[in-house]
């Protein structure tokens, strides 16, 4: 309690205060004025919007590849060589994707110039905007490659540890085929165990901060960024504006997450 | 014959597994097998639920040749030695599972599972989920699961043998009963002396891959290599 809620609940009274006038050097009290501001000018939810949405895509396009993966491949990754080629990825920093993104798809980068010494294209400027583009492509693909084998990782402990190949065998004998032990036990099975630890990592994703920093646009940017660029103004007066955003952001999170702990309901009794 | 198995034979690495396998078992009867760890049960019954391929020999079931049908196939179900319920599923619905694969209408379903909730004495646990369980409920969800789909013949790795003494018993009699009440073939693995004699119609003695099918219990009893006489010598000693 005294290491993990304390300091957050101060720092969001603190950043409430700020939102509100009630702290800051250039407030004088309490005012709605700033979330008056923050919602007529609509970047906020714009940026919500946005984050979610690249939170999202990147999730399912990751975890539908770890699926695949450890369903295809399970036994190949068994072999220690594979297995430790899956954990090097997790040792790279955002930072550090995000300027592989650069290199690899920026107009300079790796694959324009071998679209240029294919002919495909006669300068870098027909090359595609893959980076610091409207669809968010670099921050997606960064996403994708970061995440993909740390959900393999974990899809594949939970293939063991819930002894999924025993349970498909069972299921061949009762009658099920291939695509039937897919849908009946593998995929079941795997995103109950791990549909907490998915929803955390949307909203890790949607608060991420160097990969769209260095691969986003500037407008609409996502949350974190915004919330940086806010707070970091020169015009001293936005800082508020900045705080704002970074309240409704975090009520935005801690609903889902208490929503996610939240004991579930039992379902409907079958005798009758 | 209802099951014929003929000559087969299955090796892992060099280590004959099964050898030369040949029996055969009437339709509603149960077959018991004895036999030591490490004397190729399991892999007999893999062999016949078609989840391990034998090297050679036959298998039939109701004259149809299954020895390389696909398992999902034969209409036989293989029970684990542990009671492998699939853990997002709660008790009737791990019971209606291989139902709802064939696409049998809803109420239906919950007739059958109902009905067969019933015969198991599972009442009030139809919503619980596998954790929720006792091992004896588990193992009784286990066979509810694999009984209402009607297999043809039904295959059991030493069912019981995680249980206490007395709810083994009583698994015992329930498995009696609806081996009755809904005719079912199977073959029976155990370690157990007593429950071989108690569970089987006829009773094999599995020694180094190769089965011997007893003709009658007194054969089975009078073999000194089953270890039945040393059984009863020893609680006729205790007696005095």
């Amino acid at each position: 309690m005294l290491i993990g809620v304390v300091p957050f609940f101060a720092a969001f009274i603190y950043a409430l205060g700020y939102s509100f006038g009630v702290m800051g050097v250039l407030n004088n009290g309490f005012t709605t004025r700033f979330w008056e501001s923050v919602f007529a000018s609509g970047e906020f939810l714009k940026s919500f919007g946005y984050s979610a949405a690249i939170a999202l895509v990147s999730l399912v396009l990751s975890i539908g590849g770890a699926l695949w993966v450890t369903l295809k491949f399970r036994r190949e990754l068994d072999k220690k060589f594979l297995s430790f080629m899956m954990y090097l990825p997790l040792a790279i920093p955002g930072v550090v994707a995000g300027f592989f993104m650069i290199q690899l798809f920026s107009k300079a980068g790796f694959f324009a110039r071998i679209a240029f010494q294919l002919g495909l294209i006669e300068k870098t400027a027909q090359f595609p905007d893959l980076v610091n583009d409207s669809l968010a492509f670099g921050i997606i693909v960064a996403f994708i490659t970061m995440l993909i084998p740390f959900f393999t990782l974990l899809f594949l402990n939970v293939y063991k540890n819930e002894r999924i190949e025993e349970l498909s065998i069972l299921a061949h004998a009762l009658g099920a085929n291939a695509n039937q032990v897919t849908r009946r036990v593998f995929l079941p099975i795997i995103l109950k165990k791990t549909g907490v630890l998915i929803a955390l990592y949307f909203i890790f994703l949607l608060g991420a901060y160097e990969v769209p920093l260095i691969l986003g646009q500037e407008s609409p940017q996502m949350l974190s960024v915004l919330i940086i660029r806010e707070t970091r103004q020169f015009d001293l007066s936005k800082i508020s504006e900045g705080y704002v955003v970074a309240v409704m952001y975090t009520l935005v999170v801690s609903i889902t997450v208490i929503l996610l702990f939240l004991p579930k309901r039992k379902k409907a009794i079958y005798e009758s | 014959m209802f099951l014929e198995v003929q000559n087969i034979v299955k090796s892992f690495n060099n280590e004959h597994v099964v050898k030369e396998l040949d029996f055969s078992l009437d339709a509603h009867k149960t077959l018991s097998i004895l036999g030591k760890s490490g004397c190729g049960k399991t892999t007999m019954l893999k062999i016949i639920a078609g989840l391990v391929e034998p090297d050679s020999g036959t298998i039939s079931l109701k004259g149809e040749n299954i020895t390389h049908m696909r398992p999902e196939k034969r209409n036989i179900v293989y029970l684990y030695q542990e009671d492998l319920l699939f853990p997002h599923l709660n008790a009737f619905e791990n019971i209606s599972f291989g139902l709802r694969l064939k696409k049998i209408p809803e109420p239906q379903i919950k007739e059958k599972v109902n009905h067969i909730i019933a015969s198991l004495e599972l009442h009030g646990q139809a919503t619980k989920m596998p954790t929720q369980l006792s091992g004896g409920q588990r193992q009784r969800v286990s066979f509810g699961r694999a009984i209402i789909t009607n297999p043809s013949l039904l295959l059991l790795d030493e069912p019981f043998g995680s249980l206490d003494a007395g709810t083994r018993q009583r698994m015992q009699s329930l498995f009696k009963k609806l081996t009755q009440e809904y005719d079912i073939t199977s073959l029976f693995v155990t370690h157990d002396l007593k429950e071989a004699v108690l569970m089987g119609d006829e009773i094999g003695y599995m020694r180094a891959g190769m089965l011997q099918v007893y003709k009658n219990k007194q054969d089975f009893i009078n073999d000194p290599d089953t270890g039945v006489q040393e059984e009863i010598e020893y609680w006729k000693s205790l007696k005095g």
